[in-house]
């Protein structure tokens, strides 16, 4: 049995438990991004299906305005390179 | 979002932005005005290269002028109405399905015109818009029916059957389905007041939408009564359940001065555009011209509700009503030019 009171913390421990706070940040920079990008998306892509079931010749201009809410989780991978390297 | 379902109601949003693709595809203004010039047969070319194509194409062998024109309206407006009912998602569909209602009471009453004065089948067939709950189907059966009471027995599933029951006998005797046709439209707004009230979200929305219509209906035959020169009480005429109260109205109807009945109609007015369009009507005489403002303004009043709730019924029942009168506004179009009335006479009656 380790008794806490009394365990040293060793730099290899306080190393690892860095890393694991980074790779944490970086999974919920990348997560919460993309959770936002897929509620916005949701939203203008339905419109955008709306809007093309009754014009074909938007399709191309819907197409653009739906991927521009990837731009967010772009940024939130981004954060997470700059957090892991 | 007042107004969605539940959540993230993307067939909402699927189903509103259809709408309002549809709405921008409505003939604009300058092409009434082009049209205001031209000749019935080139109408009816014009009209053939808007949405209006397939029926005129498929009606064009059997029927030619005037009479192509309505029929392909009154087609294309009964398919247009069941396609948006195809596509309109759960709570919309039960709020549209409502609104839709008042084509029965159109189509019934048009029924029971024509068979009491002895109308062939067939010709009252093409004023009929199977629009409504009623599909052509089950209005060619009403048509075959022999007499009208007969018609309002084949009716007793319907909601309307008991006003229906109730008025048959006094209309058939004094020969005029007018008061009848009251007592319907009555029945149809406090039916729709009940399906707004009935717990469905969404109904305060929907409920604003038909407050706007009854107070608009009954400013519009307030003003009918006074160019018609009625004295009498005018309470039976009046559609309860607006803003207005029907005693309120009574009060506002026997003011004699005009200038006077339009002020008492102006303090009791809170939208601005109505405010305006009161003022513009203080200078119209012609009947036309007021009903067309009170329902350009009345169209402009639900565009900006439909905008303030976007994902709602509304903006499904803007498009509906703007689809009504663009049919309407083609038919008066297409008839004027037939009885040889000048454009800029016509002009007045289209609601652009």
């Amino acid at each position: 049995m380790v008794d806490f009171g009394t365990a040293e913390v060793t730099l290899e421990m306080v190393q690892a438990s860095q890393l694991g706070m980074k790779a944490f940040s970086a999974a919920l920079a990348v997560g919460l991004t993309g959770l936002a990008s897929a509620i916005a998306e949701m939203t203008i892509g339905s419109a955008a299906v709306g809007a093309t079931a009754e014009n074909r010749d938007v399709f191309g201009l819907v197409l653009l305005l739906t991927v521009i809410p990837e731009t967010i989780v772009i940024f939130g991978l981004v954060v997470a390179l700059l957090l892991m390297f | 979002m007042a107004g969605l379902s539940s959540g993230f109601a993307t067939n909402y949003i699927y189903a509103c932005t259809r709408m309002r693709v549809r709405r921008s595809r409505l003939i604009p203004r300058e092409d009434y005005l082009r049209m205001l010039n031209m000749s019935l047969p080139e109408i009816i070319r014009f009209i053939g290269d808007t949405s209006y194509r397939p029926e005129i194409d498929e009606l064009g062998t059997s029927f030619s002028g005037i009479d192509l024109v309505e029929e392909a309206l009154s087609w294309n407006l009964a398919k247009e109405y069941q396609k948006i009912l195809e596509l309109v998602p759960g709570d919309l569909k039960y709020f549209s399905l409502s609104y839709l209602r008042r084509w029965d009471i159109q189509n019934v009453v048009a029924i029971l015109r024509g068979k009491m004065q002895g109308v062939y089948p067939g010709k009252i067939k093409e004023v009929q818009v199977p629009a409504g709950k009623l599909d052509k189907v089950a209005l060619d059966r009403l048509l075959t029916e022999e007499s009208p009471e007969r018609v309002v027995e084949a009716l007793k599933s319907e909601r309307f059957y008991p006003t229906l029951e109730k008025e048959i006998g006094g209309a058939m005797e004094t020969g005029s389905f007018a008061h009848m046709e009251n007592e319907l439209y009555k029945g149809y707004y406090a039916r729709l007041i009940e399906d707004a009230k009935g717990g469905v979200k969404g109904g305060n929305i929907f409920l604003k939408y038909i407050q706007l219509e009854i107070d608009m209906r009954n400013i519009q035959t307030l003003f009918r009564l006074r160019t018609g020169h009625v004295q009498e009480d005018v309470r039976d005429m009046m559609i309860p359940g607006g803003t207005f109260s029907v005693d309120e109205l009574q009060q506002i109807f026997g003011l004699d001065d005009r200038d006077e009945f339009i002020d008492a109609l102006k303090r009791r007015v809170k939208m601005v555009p109505l405010l305006n369009a009161l003022e513009e009507i203080r200078r119209l005489s012609a009947l036309h011209e007021i009903e067309v403002a009170l329902t350009r303004v009345q169209l402009d009043q639900m565009e900006r509700i439909s905008k303030r709730y976007p994902f709602s019924v509304l903006p499904v029942i803007v498009y509906l009503e703007e689809k009504k009168y663009e049919v309407a506004n083609l038919r008066a179009l297409a008839r004027g030019k037939e009885a040889g009335i000048p454009g800029e006479r016509l002009k007045g009656y289209l609601v652009m």
